[in-house]
């Protein structure tokens, strides 16, 4: 009976406007939402380096050959470096300077041996912070990051013998060993991947391990910095990008493309994310205009209940239900069409070889509820007040 | 349930003259079951004294106590409260929905304090000759039919008091009887008093009290 009696004099047009505003903004919202966090973890869990890591080092040129000019780093350049405002993290490269070899030591697969190059990460660069990544004197195993190339050339070895080849999850239940040696004393150690990268083309292994092998094998002699290990802020690679060029340093290039797409298309999905933000919250205000318009216009029916003793509330909830029962069909109608919308992007992000992850972020279905308890709130004390204000 | 007026003066009254026995400016007690009139002619304030015991305004001086607590100090739950079991009322201008029917326009009411059955309901209206109205309109009655939907919807609660304003105005002789009939029967079965105000047409229906304005 109330809301025959309350919910009367509406003006159908403005109810309607409001009613496809707050559609759009709902619906621009969770896909711009979606989106960004989609190009946000594009390419995450295939590289151990954080998705903003870089190892640098100095381009090598006819003057660094002749040497005129040096390719390794000074404490000067690292402190100017480390100053910069969209540098987070900086640390030396450290490399081996002893023999290491690298073999495997598994029944599964056959004998294979090479010397390698290794060279140390610190945990903090690491894209998953993870538990393995460290090492201890008498610990059972070293664990090790493997270029993903290495992999590659493992595996066609293992073609020419006519073995199966190794995919990344098994070569990491495959036990390897390295061996470290001088002159005068070798120690083999049991070694377990952990993860890939591509960024690198020698095996990352923990600082302790490193400063070990430098310690029990290593040659005495002053260390050069050749290459550097950095991290840079979110959303700021458009600046470290500029800076590597300016200081004639060089990196990957994968990486450097990975990192300034990602940077691109997240700014631009920000902005989106934005505006579908300000849509909704001007759309979600239309809407709790058209509350207060619709209390305005059912003044005379509000104070004649209120008369014969209705509490106020009885009388606002009969407002914020309507409301919000309205903002669920709008919330329910915007994820039907975003789910249909999704699905064609996916396929034509598929058919052009890009493949993101198919499944919907809960941080989406977060942002839909916070949306749906923010109209909530925002409707609750509209009607409260209007509805007060005439007892 | 008594009700005090002390010293109580509408502001928009303030300005005028005001006899010793009138209403405003002065004490008046009136104890729970009484039958009181308020006359006077047009434009002395009888609406005024209506809506400020039923806290409808609240722009006037000195103080008014029901059962010993000062109206100015209720809070919305005794309002509600004081709306839907103590004290009861028919507008002058009867404040009914239109565009609901006549059934619907008391069982707004009822429903909200479950007091009577439909049937008691139903019977109500046959008595005041308006059952054949039941699923009409309210706004597609006469003022006098509106009138008797309004005083019915005024008994579908407990009360102490009910105050009229006016509530035969529309009424033929035979009608106003009818009703009265009703209003009176009612505040027997809730041991309760009425408040009317009237151009002084209404004198001739027993009264314990005649307050002047």
């Amino acid at each position: 009976m109330l809301p025959k009696i309350v919910l009367r004099n509406q003006s159908k047009t403005q109810l309607v406007i409001a009613f496809l505003g707050a559609f759009l903004g709902v619906l621009f919202l969770l896909i711009s939402v979606h989106y960004l966090l989609k190009v946000n973890q594009f390419g995450e869990g295939s590289e151990m380096l954080g998705p903003n890591t870089l190892i640098i080092q100095k381009k090598v040129s006819a003057t660094t050959t002749l040497q005129l000019s040096s390719t390794t780093f000074s404490a000067h350049e690292i402190k100017l470096i480390e100053k910069k405002s969209f540098i987070q993290e900086v640390q030396p490269v450290q490399s081996n300077n002893f023999g290491v070899e690298f073999a495997t030591s598994d029944p599964m697969l056959p004998y294979f041996r090479s010397d390698v190059f290794i060279q140390s990460v610190d945990a903090r660069f690491l894209d998953v912070k993870s538990k393995l990544w460290k090492w201890h004197d008498g610990d059972e195993f070293v664990p090790i990051i493997l270029p993903r190339d290495f992999l590659v050339m493992l595996n066609t070895f293992m073609s020419s013998s006519g073995i199966p080849q190794v995919s990344d999850e098994l070569a990491k239940d495959v036990n390897f060993s390295l061996l470290l040696s001088n002159d005068f004393s070798k120690k083999q150690f049991r070694a377990k991947i952990i993860g890939f990268t591509n960024e690198v083309s020698s095996i990352l292994v923990p600082d302790s391990y490193m400063n070990y092998g430098k310690e029990t094998f290593g040659k005495r002699a002053d260390e050069q910095i050749t290459q550097l290990m950095l991290s840079s802020k979110e959303k700021e690679f458009g600046l470290f990008e500029k800076f590597l060029e300016e200081q004639h340093y060089e990196s990957k290039n994968s990486q450097l493309v990975t990192g300034r797409l990602k940077s691109v298309v997240s700014m631009l999905l920000l902005v989106i994310v934005f505006i579908s933000f300000l849509t909704l919250i001007f759309s979600s205000f239309v809407l709790i205009q058209y509350i207060q318009l619709l209390i305005s216009r059912n003044v005379y029916e509000i104070r004649t209940l209120l008369r014969l003793g209705y509490t106020p509330r009885k009388l606002y909830r009969v407002f914020v239900r309507y409301f919000v029962l309205l903002y669920l069909v709008i919330c329910f109608g915007a994820t039907a069409i975003f789910l249909i919308f999704k699905s064609q992007i996916d396929a034509i992000l598929h058919s052009s070889g890009i493949y993101i992850e198919l499944n919907i972020s809960v941080f989406t279905w977060i942002t839909l509820v916070i949306s749906f308890v923010l109209f909530y709130l925002t409707s609750l004390l509209s009607a409260k007040k209007s509805v007060l204000k005439e007892f | 349930m008594k009700i005090e007026f002390k010293q109580v003066l509408p502001v928009p009254l303030s300005s005028m003259e005001h006899p010793t026995d009138s209403v405003w400016n002065t004490n008046v007690i009136l104890e729970q079951g009484k039958k009181v009139v308020i006359e006077a002619r047009s434009g002395r304030g009888k609406s005024t004294f209506i809506h400020l015991l039923f806290g409808i305004r609240k722009d006037y001086t000195g103080n008014i106590f029901i059962q010993d607590k000062n109206l100015s100090e209720f809070t919305q739950k005794e309002w509600v409260t004081y709306r839907q079991n103590q004290v009861s009322i028919v507008f002058q201008d009867l404040q009914l929905f239109p565009f609901i029917s006549v059934f619907e326009n008391l069982k707004v009411k009822n429903d909200l304090t479950k007091h009577f059955s439909d049937d008691q309901l139903i019977s109500m209206l046959s008595r005041v000759g308006l059952v054949d109205k039941l699923n009409q309109p309210c706004g597609q009655l006469s003022m006098g039919q509106q009138q008797r939907v309004a005083i019915i919807r005024a008994l579908c609660q407990p009360f102490s008091w009910i105050l009229m304003d006016e509530p035969f105005s529309h009424l033929d002789e035979l009608n106003a009887e009818i009703c009265m009939n009703l209003i009176n029967e009612a505040c027997e079965k809730h041991q309760a008093g009425w408040i009317m105000t009237s151009l002084g047409m209404d004198l001739k229906y027993d009264y314990d009290k005649l307050i002047h304005i």
